[in-house]
């Protein structure tokens, strides 16, 4: 028989399926679940809504592309990242920029787990890791 | 018995006689008796005393004194066929110690040999195992030398990368200037925009 922590997750998994229309998590579906949740006696309601809340920040996080930049960029800029990063992953990806002086130039872009950089601060720092 | 010898003695002096009387018819040797003055019974009765004597001595006194002389030369012999068995058993003896002493020695020769080339043997074994495991030693510690070595360097090339690093951050900190950033973002956006 599956653990209690087993069961949890695969609920919250189905809630998460629920909450995602096309790829983008629907902010109507996500107050559906949590008032399903409340409303219905649902087995270890704590353990299935951190799962759920990490599924959620996981995917929401894979729909925001944070822009980390040393030096000034400008909106077009911002605007060329977003559509590539969507275009990449199939989904509609907002960029949010930060400033990073430790770059020293350049940017660095973060999608969910996976980072993407050109700048000075990478290539030393990939060229310290090759020597 | 000397009744007897006189009775054959008075017996004998007819015969005696008789036969003078018939050497007389001999001139010669009737002449010769006479001349010596022989006496046929005196001669007769010496002879006999001569033989009684002779028969009393040979047997009284000759052969005891003859057995004594053969018991004498028999202990003699006996001793001197001992003496010389025990000559022969000493040379024997001898000859017999000095084979023993041979085979002793060469025995021995053999032993001090064996153990010479045992030890020898055990040596060159010792020599052996020794010179290999100090080339076993001397491997291990040149690997260990050159794995510090390896280490010491890699350490080393680490630390002056990090510190090329760090100065170079330093300076670009400093020196970049804002179109330096500026154009370098513009290069960027365009290879992000291409991944």
């Amino acid at each position: 028989m599956a653990s209690p922590a087993k069961i949890a997750q695969q609920f919250a998994r189905q809630l998460f399926s629920v909450s995602v229309i096309d790829g983008v998590v629907s902010a109507e579906r996500v107050v559906g679940v949590l008032e399903f949740v409340e409303k219905h006696k649902v087995a270890n309601p704590v353990m299935v809504l951190k799962a759920y809340h990490r599924l959620i920040a996981i995917e929401l996080a894979k729909s925001i592309a944070l822009v980390e930049h040393a030096g000034a960029i400008n909106q077009t800029t911002l605007s060329a990242i977003e559509a590539a990063m969507s275009r990449k992953y199939g989904r509609a990806v907002k960029a949010t920029a930060q400033a990073n002086a430790s770059l020293l130039a350049g940017m660095r872009v973060h999608v969910g787990d996976d980072i993407y950089e050109s700048s000075v601060a990478g290539q030393l720092a990939a060229l310290a890791a090759s020597v | 018995m000397l009744s007897h010898l006189i009775i054959l003695a008075q017996a004998a002096a007819p015969a005696a006689e008789a036969s003078a009387q018939h050497a007389e018819a001999a001139t010669g040797v009737t002449k010769i008796i006479q001349d010596f003055g022989i006496s046929w019974p005196f001669f007769l009765a010496q002879v006999l005393n001569f033989c009684l004597v002779g028969f009393v001595l040979w047997k009284f006194a000759f052969k005891p004194v003859m057995a004594t002389l053969d018991e004498r030369q028999r202990k003699i012999a006996e001793g001197l066929k001992y003496a010389e068995d025990m000559k022969a058993k000493l040379e024997a003896v001898q000859q017999e110690s000095v084979a023993s002493s041979k085979r002793a020695q060469a025995e021995a020769s053999k032993v001090i040999e064996e153990a010479r080339k045992a030890a020898k043997e055990f040596l060159d074994k010792q020599s052996q195992e020794a010179s290999v495991k100090a080339g076993e030693i001397l491997a291990k510690a040149q690997q260990v030398i050159e794995l510090e070595k390896k280490k010491m360097l890699a350490e080393a090339r680490t630390e002056i990368a990090h510190l090329v690093v760090e100065t170079t951050q330093r300076v670009l900190a400093k020196e970049l200037s804002e179109a330096d950033r500026n154009r370098y973002n513009e290069s960027a956006a365009r290879e992000l925009t291409n991944v």
